[in-house]
């Protein structure tokens, strides 16, 4: 395991046990619906369920199909706030 | 993707099943805190304790990549890199859930599956975490009950509401100057959450005889929101609401105000069977908290400052309110001249065209602090002696429906006259330098403006506009109200008309309804 993954893992057990992590994920949340990203994916994952058949279509179809879009269509603003709130948490409790 | 569940759970349906995915949701996907795991963990098979420290993948050590937990087994794999499908085909376990979102995966149906009792299992859990984690009720999507789908398959019929379409918008026949009530009911009939709640039958009438003013608000909505063009004729309402607000009676021009006030006030009156009740079945509406849908929608806390000038002691109360009175320029009152700019006006983008007035102009001077003088020194409790003060109005609450009416009716022992002075209202409106809280950090010296920006929950949007034209003894009364997002009608009585922005926002404006844009749970 390389020494970023291990600092990774070692941010993620520090926000999970704070409790941090849950309210970054709700902030994120509300974030993405703000500024109309959710309703854009929904709208994507209704094209791919058209497109393959709602018969035929598996969670692993969709996952495949809309995470690289998901992935490029966050707002950099987003992203950017985000950092800044896990900088600000990791300055207050660091202990590594 | 199969709405019900698959055959292949039932193999995991036997002995003590329920409690097991219980403790997995409440360890793994819905947690709260570290503390609340951990005890949760103890409480139940030792097993579980020594992992639930570390969510991680037993074969790659990751915490991404989609975990999921085997629900046969001690076993955390991801998916991405199918450590968990590896650990199933090996060992047959072939259910595992996602620890992210609580979705079981049947890896011989090879997709989530969605069986009953597990949903309902997890439903229960999260919203106990939520609960746990101070978070409260959050919004899920409806799902129709048993009865709801019945409902719907014997009532086949379906409306479609698309952007163009007019559903809600019918017009008012003019029963002898009674313009001023009509504009009054557009106005209500186009408020979202009044709507929904008529709409959605919540009005349980406990009134025996048949004057009950929400039942025939509900009648109301009723023909609204019917499809009929045709303008509706509102006898029954008049006559009703000369039954209950006798100074209305009569066809001579009333106030629009008044009327809104008076209407209010039945109505909130006539909401008695709507009241929550508590846990034992006993009512719990009290005349001083009453939470019918009026209340909880128009009715919003005053506060009310006085501060001595000698021991600075401060004295307040907090008073109820459905609407905001506001003085204008010109009026027998003084209205400072406050200078254009400042705090307020630059929030609300508001345009000053060479000393127009604004409605945040207004509002700061309805929250300015006001010296009460000389002749009226209040007993201080704090100096045991009259004293001169000054005295602050802020907001205290907002209402979901901020009511803002501009005093251009002014019944002076001197004069009577209308006042037409043109006042500029916004689209959006960012109520936060009025708030007490506001008040109260800048007094503390702190300019918190980043943090009240984000703070979402004071911004209002403009739905409605009721207009007079004309004098004080014979005038007309208009009114702009918004449907979808951004298309604007003019009811004048019978005649609904296309109107843009421009139109609404270039009127003089007398009542100016304004709708909270982001709505919490409580």
């Amino acid at each position: 395991m390389s020494k970023d993954y291990q600092l990774r893992a070692a941010i993620n057990q520090k926000l999970i046990e704070m409790g941090e992590r849950e309210r970054l994920k709700e902030l994120l949340r509300a974030k993405l619906v703000e500024c109309g990203w959710k309703d854009q994916l929904k709208a994507h994952c209704k094209d791919v369920i058209r497109e393959k058949g709602l018969d035929h279509v598996t969670v692993e179809d969709l996952v495949t199909e809309v995470t690289p879009k998901g992935r490029a269509l966050v707002p950099d603003s987003v992203k950017k706030e985000l950092l800044q709130r896990i900088r600000a948490f990791l300055v207050q409790h660091a202990a590594m | 993707m199969s709405p019900a569940g698959c055959s292949h759970v039932n193999g995991y349906k036997v002995d003590n099943w329920k409690q097991n995915l219980r403790v997995i949701y409440q360890c793994f996907v819905w947690s709260g805190t570290a503390e609340t795991r951990r005890r949760k963990v103890l409480q139940s098979d030792a097993g579980w304790t020594e992992l639930a420290k570390s969510c991680i993948c037993h074969m790659c050590g990751a915490h991404l990549n989609r975990l999921h937990s085997c629900l046969y087994c001690v076993f955390f794999g991801c998916f991405t890199k199918k450590h968990i499908h590896e650990h199933a085909k090996n060992k047959r376990h072939n259910l595992a859930i996602d620890l992210l979102y609580g979705g079981i995966y049947c890896f011989v149906c090879q997709d989530y599956i969605y069986d009953k009792d597990m949903e309902q299992i997890a439903k229960e859990e999260q919203r106990k975490a939520w609960k746990l984690q101070g978070i409260g009720e959050k919004y899920t999507t409806w799902e129709p009950t048993k009865r709801e789908l019945e409902l719907l398959r014997h009532n086949p019929k379906r409306r479609k509401i698309t952007t163009n379409c007019t559903i809600g918008l019918r017009g008012l026949i003019n029963l002898g100057n009674t313009c001023f009530m009509n504009c009054i009911v557009q106005a209500l009939t186009h408020t979202p959450l009044l709507r929904d709640f008529f709409l959605s039958d919540r009005h349980k009438c406990e009134m025996q005889s048949n004057s009950c003013l929400v039942c025939e608000m509900s009648q109301l909505f009723q023909e609204f929101y019917s499809g009929h063009r045709s303008p509706h004729i509102p006898f029954r309402l008049l006559h009703l609401v000369w039954t209950h607000a006798r100074h209305l009676a009569g066809y001579e021009q009333q106030d629009a105000h008044e009327f809104l006030i008076a209407a209010l006030d039945v109505l909130h009156r006539h909401c008695k069977g709507d009241t929550i009740r508590d846990d034992n079945g006993k009512k719990t509406n009290n005349p001083n908290h009453c939470n019918c849908i009026i209340d909880q929608i128009f009715t919003g806390g005053l506060q009310s400052d006085v501060t001595c000038q000698v021991c600075h002691g401060v004295s307040t109360t907090i008073d109820p309110f459905w609407d905001i009175s506001l003085d204008l320029p010109g009026s027998s009152t003084p209205f400072w001249p406050l200078s254009p700019g400042g705090d307020g006006s630059t929030v609300n983008g508001e345009s000053h065209l060479s000393g127009s007035t604004t409605l945040t102009d207004c509002l700061r001077r309805f929250t300015r602090p006001e010296h009460l003088g000389s002749s009226a020194k209040i007993k201080c409790g704090g100096c045991h002696s009259y004293q001169e003060s000054t005295k602050q109005l802020t907001m205290k609450k907002l209402p979901i429906v901020a009511c803002f009416h501009l005093k251009r009716f002014e019944h002076s022992a001197k004069l009577r006259r209308k006042i037409t002075t043109y006042v500029s209202f916004p689209l959006e409106l960012d109520m936060t330098p009025f708030m007490a809280s506001s008040k109260e950090s800048r007094m503390n010296g702190q300019y918190q403006q980043s943090v009240e920006v984000l703070n979402n929950d004071n911004k209002y949007s403009l739905f409605a506009v009721v207009n007079h034209q004309g004098t004080l003894e014979s005038g007309h009364y208009t009114s702009f109200i918004r449907q979808h997002k951004d298309q604007w009608f003019k009811c004048d009585d019978a005649i609904i008309t296309k109107a843009s922005i421009k139109d609404v926002l270039d009127s003089e404006g007398y009542l100016l309804f304004y709708h909270k844009q982001f709505l919490e749970y409580e």
